[in-house]
C-alpha cells in the first residue's frame, strides 16, 4: 500500500507537468493581453508594463521562467491586476476560506445525503421514500443561484437571523455551506440510494443473512460498506471542487475564496493566476482521487493494491 | 448654614447647565458602511486607473489641488494653498501649506505617529515616480504634457532629472509643461501626480501600501485590508482639518453582486447601495426606499462609434441616418430605467467645455424624417439594398437590451437589418484594434473633468484611432483639440471645444452618443452626504446621524 501510494505520488509530477503546460498555451492562446484597457494605452506604456511583468520575452522562456519559479523557489508568479500581491498572497488568502467552506458543504452533503439515500433503500417505496426523494430531486434541480437568494430573504430579510453576506463569523457560513452543501448532497442520496437498492440484492448479502446475522450488522458491515463504494468515487472530484472555491456561491455571498479568481483571471488575462488557480485544482483533483483509490481497500476486500 | 447650601445647588446647577450647553445639537455615529463593490486593485496612486482604488487613494492622501462636490466639480485648492501660471503658460507654480503630516499608523497597537511634514520634495518624487518607466504607470500617458516626461517614459531619455517638476524650495513646486495648457490644475490633482513619501517605497517595494507599511496625508489612515473581503479605515488625528471630520471609522466591504449589496443595505448593513435593474420598480413603488432613492449624473457617456473606413458607414450620411433615427428617450424609459439622459455630445454635463446642456449645439436628437432623408441620400431609400452591417458590442446582459432595442429602432424607422455580435470583453478590445466591425459600442468617464480628458485624448486621430478617421475633417478635428488644449482663455478654449464635438458627433458623426450616465442609488435617511462626480468621494466632510 506504502508503495502504490508514493507511486501515485511520483506520477502526479508529470501529470501536473502536462496540465501546466496545456494551461500555459490555452491561456496565452486567447485573444487579447492583459493590459487591453476601453481606452487604448499607449504603445509605449504597454512596452513598460510588459517588460515590468518580463512578458516582452519569447513565450518559450516566460514558461520556463514561470515553471522555474515554482520548481526553485515555490513561486507562483505576479498578479497583473495587483501589483502589491503575487499569486502566492491569493492562495495564502483565499485558499483556507475556500476549503473551509468546501469542507462545511461536503459535510453538509454527506451528513444529509448518506442517511437520506440509505434510509430511502431500506424503506423502498414507502412514504419515507418519497418524501427523501422529493428532497433529493429538489436539491439537484434548484441551483444554488436560485437557493442562495431565497435563502437571503428567508433567513437574512425577512426572519432577520442572519447576515446576508459576508466572510468571518461562523453566522456568515451557516448560508453557503447549507447553499453549496445541499445540491451535493441530493446527488450523495440518491446515488446512495441505488448503489444501496442494488447491494442489498447480492448473494453475500444473502449469505450473512442466511449465517444468521443480524440485520443491522447485516447492513452497516456488509451493505453499506460496499454501497458506499460508487459514492466514494463521486466524493472525490466533489470534495475536490468544493474546497477549491466555487465562483457562484462565493459571489452570491461576497466570500473572499478561490472561486472567482478561476473566472476573474481568465477575463483579465492575467496569466499567472489563471495557471496558478488551475494547478491547485489539479493538484487537489488528483489528491483527492488518490484518497479515493485508497478508500477502495477499505470498502471492499476485493480491491487490493499491490 | 444656609449660604452652603445655596452654595451646593449653584453648584449644582451651574454644573447641569455646563453639561447640557456642551452637548452637541445633534447625536452623530461614528462609522460609515460602505460597498467597494470589488477588490481595490491598489492603493499606490500612482499605479491607480480605476474608481475604487481613487475613491481609496483620495481618503489617504492629499492632491495639490482637488474639485469641489458640486455638479460643476470645479478646481480648489487642497495641498496647494494657490497657483499662478508664468507669461509663456508654460510654468505653473504651486505654493503649499505648511501643516500637513506624513503619518504613520500601527493596526496592532492602533497608535499614530507623526513622521514629518509633506513638503514640495514629496510632490516632486511622486510626479517623477510615476513618469520613471520603471515603475510600469499605466497613467503616466496622463503626465506626457509636462515637459520630458513622454522621453523619460518611453526610454528615450534616462534622465529624471531633466522631467519639468522641481520643488523650488521646501514648499512651492513648480511644474513645466511641454506646451501651454489651460487645464493643468485639474492634472495637478490628479491621483499620479500625488506627492508620496519615499521611505516606506523605499523600505518595502510594491507592499508599500500594506496595513502598517504605508504612511498617509489625508483624512484617515488605512487599519485593515483583508483582500477580497473588507478594509477599514480610520480617522488621521493628525490631519489638518481633522477638527471638522465627522465620521470615525470606515467600513469597506468588496460584494460584487450588486442584489447582495442591495440586500444587505435593506437589511442595515450597509449605508449606500446601488440599485439594482431587477429592483427598480420595486424601489420606486416602496414608501420608504422611494425616499431614499437618488438619481444623480454620473461624468460617463455611453456611445457607438464607426469604422468609417468600411462600407457603407464610411458614407456620413449614413452614419447620420443611423443617429437621428434613435429615439434615446424611449431607450431610457423602457430599457435603462435609471434616469440616463439622452446624449448628443461625447463629453457630458460637468466636464469644463461641453456642449450637453448648450441649447445653441445644434446636435443629433431622434427625428425620422430627416434620418429618412439622409439615407434616400446615400441611395438606400427605405433601406433598399442596405449591405450587411455588424454592430458588436462585449458580451454583458445590458449591452444586449441596448443593441436590441437599437436593432429594432433601425428596422422600424429606416428598415434595415443590421446585426448584432458581441464578444468577450479582451477578445472584443483587441477586434477593436485589430479589426473593427462597422459599428462598435464603447464608454467613457472622466479621469479629470476637462473635454481634453475627452475629445482629445479618446478620439485624437494621432492615438488610437478607433473609428479610422482620416481627411480633411479628423485633421481639422485634430487641430482644434490641440488649439484647445494650448489656449489660455476658458472662453475660447470653450468655442474651439463646441466645434470639435460639431465635427465629431454631427458634421462627421464618427460616434452616435447615446446616453450620459446616472448614479442610481439609495442612501439610508442618517446619512448626510455630497456627491464628488470626479476623484473619489469626500467622507471626511459626511455626517452619520445617530440611528
Amino acid at each position: 500500500m506504502g508503495r502504490y501510494i508514493v507511486r501515485r505520488l511520483l506520477w502526479m509530477i508529470p501529470m501536473l507537468f502536462i496540465v501546466s503546460v496545456i494551461t500555459f498555451a490555452f491561456a496565452h492562446a486567447v485573444p487579447g493581453g492583459p493590459f487591453n484597457r476601453e481606452k487604448p494605452l499607449p504603445a509605449e506604456i504597454i512596452a513598460n508594463l510588459e517588460k515590468y511583468y518580463g512578458l516582452d520575452q519569447p513565450v518559450w522562456k516566460q514558461y520556463v521562467d514561470w515553471f522555474g519559479g515554482i520548481v526553485t523557489r515555490l513561486d507562483f508568479g505576479p498578479v497583473y491586476s495587483s501589483r502589491s500581491r503575487r499569486v502566492n498572497d491569493i492562495f495564502a488568502d483565499h485558499l483556507p476560506v475556500s476549503a473551509q467552506l468546501g469542507i462545511l458543504a461536503t459535510l453538509i452533503a454527506v451528513g444529509i445525503g448518506m442517511p437520506l439515500g440509505i434510509l430511502a433503500a431500506l424503506k423502498q417505496n414507502t412514504f419515507w421514500d418519497y418524501l427523501g426523494m422529493a428532497g433529493a430531486i429538489f436539491g439537484v434541480s434548484v441551483p444554488n443561484i436560485v437557493l442562495g437568494p431565497l435563502m437571503i430573504l428567508i433567513f437574512a430579510l425577512t426572519l432577520g437571523w442572519l447576515p446576508v453576506a459576508g466572510w468571518g463569523t461562523p453566522a456568515q457560513m451557516i448560508m453557503p455551506a447549507l447553499a453549496l452543501g445541499t445540491g451535493s448532497a441530493a446527488v450523495i442520496a440518491r446515488l446512495t440510494r441505488a448503489s444501496m437498492l442494488q447491494v442489498i440484492r447480492e448473494d453475500y448479502i444473502r449469505t450473512a443473512r442466511a449465517k444468521g446475522l443480524g440485520e443491522r450488522i447485516v447492513m452497516v458491515r456488509h451493505a453499506l460498506k460496499n454501497a458506499l463504494i460508487p459514492v466514494a468515487t463521486i466524493l472525490g472530484p466533489m470534495f475536490a471542487a468544493l474546497i477549491t472555491g466555487t465562483f457562484i456561491v462565493e459571489l452570491i455571498f461576497a466570500i473572499p475564496g478561490m472561486g472567482k479568481y478561476f473566472i476573474t483571471s481568465i477575463t483579465n488575462r492575467d496569466y499567472p493566476v489563471v495557471m496558478g488557480a488551475f494547478m491547485v485544482w489539479a493538484v487537489a483533483l488528483i489528491l483527492a482521487n488518490i484518497a479515493v483509490d485508497i478508500t477502495y481497500a477499505f470498502l471492499d476486500p476485493r480491491i487490493r493494491f499491490d | 448654614m444656609f449660604g452652603k447650601k445655596f452654595a451646593v445647588v449653584a453648584l449644582v446647577l451651574a454644573a447641569i447647565m455646563v453639561i447640557t450647553s456642551c452637548q452637541p445639537a445633534e447625536k452623530l455615529a461614528k462609522e460609515l458602511n460602505w460597498n467597494l463593490g470589488t477588490e481595490p486593485p491598489t492603493l499606490d496612486p500612482a499605479l491607480a486607473t480605476d474608481t475604487t482604488s481613487v475613491l481609496l487613494d483620495e481618503q489617504l492622501f492629499l492632491g495639490l489641488t482637488d474639485f469641489d462636490d458640486t455638479t460643476e466639480a470645479n478646481v480648489v485648492p487642497e495641498i496647494a494653498t494657490e497657483w499662478s501660471v508664468s507669461g509663456d503658460g508654460l510654468t505653473w507654480t504651486f505654493k503649499m501649506r505648511k501643516d500637513i503630516w506624513w503619518v504613520h499608523y500601527d493596526p496592532a497597537s492602533k497608535k499614530f505617529e507623526k513622521k514629518r511634514l509633506v513638503t514640495a520634495h514629496d510632490v516632486e518624487y511622486g510626479a517623477k515616480r510615476t513618469i520613471n518607466p520603471e515603475t510600469a504607470s499605466d497613467y503616466a500617458y496622463v503626465s506626457y504634457i509636462i515637459k520630458n516626461a513622454e522621453a523619460v517614459n518611453t526610454g528615450e531619455s534616462t534622465d529624471l532629472d531633466s522631467i519639468g517638476v522641481k520643488a523650488v524650495d521646501d514648499y512651492t513646486v513648480d511644474f513645466t509643461l511641454e506646451q501651454p495648457a489651460g487645464y493643468f490644475p485639474a492634472i495637478a490633482s490628479m491621483w499620479v501626480n500625488r506627492p508620496v513619501p519615499h521611505e516606506p517605497i523605499e523600505q518595502y517595494g510594491d507592499l508599500w501600501t500594506e496595513p502598517g507599511n504605508i504612511w498617509s496625508n489625508g483624512p484617515y489612515a488605512l487599519d485593515t485590508w483583508e483582500h477580497e473581503n473588507r478594509m477599514v479605515m480610520v480617522k488621521n488625528p493628525h490631519f489638518y482639518n481633522a477638527k471638522n471630520v465627522s465620521i470615525e471609522q470606515i467600513n469597506f466591504v468588496m460584494v460584487t453582486e450588486t442584489s447582495t449589496a442591495f440586500a444587505m443595505y435593506e437589511n442595515g448593513e450597509l449605508d449606500v447601495a446601488a440599485v439594482p435593474l431587477e429592483d427598480m420598480d420595486r424601489v420606486k413603488a416602496d414608501p420608504v426606499l422611494s425616499k431614499e432613492l437618488t438619481i444623480a449624473p454620473r461624468l460617463c457617456t455611453y456611445y457607438y462609434g464607426f469604422d468609417t473606413s468600411e462600407f457603407p458607414v464610411d458614407n456620413v450620411k449614413v452614419r447620420q441616418a443611423l443617429s437621428y433615427a434613435i429615439d434615446r428617450q424611449k431607450l431610457v424609459d423602457t430599457v435603462l430605467k435609471g434616469g440616463q439622459i439622452p446624449a448628443w455630445s461625447f463629453a457630458c454635463k460637468g466636464i469644463f467645455g461641453q456642449v450637453a446642456d448648450n441649447p445653441d449645439f445644434p446636435g443629433i436628437t431622434f427625428n425620422v424624417d430627416t434620418a429618412k432623408s439622409l439615407l434616400a441620400e446615400a441611395g438606400y431609400a427605405d433601406g433598399a439594398g442596405f449591405p450587411d452591417t455588424t454592430l458588436m458590442f462585449n458580451t454583458s446582459e445590458g449591452h444586449q437590451k441596448i443593441a436590441e432595442f437599437i436593432q429594432g429602432q433601425w428596422k422600424e424607422h429606416l428598415g434595415i437589418d443590421i446585426k448584432l455580435a458581441n464578444q468577450e470583453w479582451g477578445v472584443y478590445l483587441s477586434t477593436l484594434t485589430e479589426d473593427p466591425p462597422a459599428i462598435w459600442r464603447l464608454g467613457w468617464c472622466a479621469d479629470y473633468p476637462d473635454q481634453n480628458n475627452w475629445v482629445h485624448e479618446v478620439f485624437s486621430t494621432k492615438g488610437a484611432n478607433r473609428p479610422n478617421w482620416t481627411g480633411p475633417e479628423a485633421d481639422a478635428f485634430g487641430a482644434l483639440t490641440e488649439a484647445a488644449a494650448a489656449a489660455k482663455d476658458p472662453d475660447e478654449r470653450k468655442k474651439l471645444y463646441f466645434e470639435a464635438e460639431k465635427l465629431l458627433c454631427v458634421d462627421n458623426s464618427v460616434i452616435i452618443p447615446i446616453y450620459y450616465y446616472t448614479t442610481v442609488r439609495v442612501d439610508k435617511p442618517y446619512l448626510e452626504r455630497t456627491d464628488q462626480l470626479v476623484g473619489g468621494q469626500h467622507f471626511d466632510v459626511w455626517k452619520v446621524k445617530a440611528h
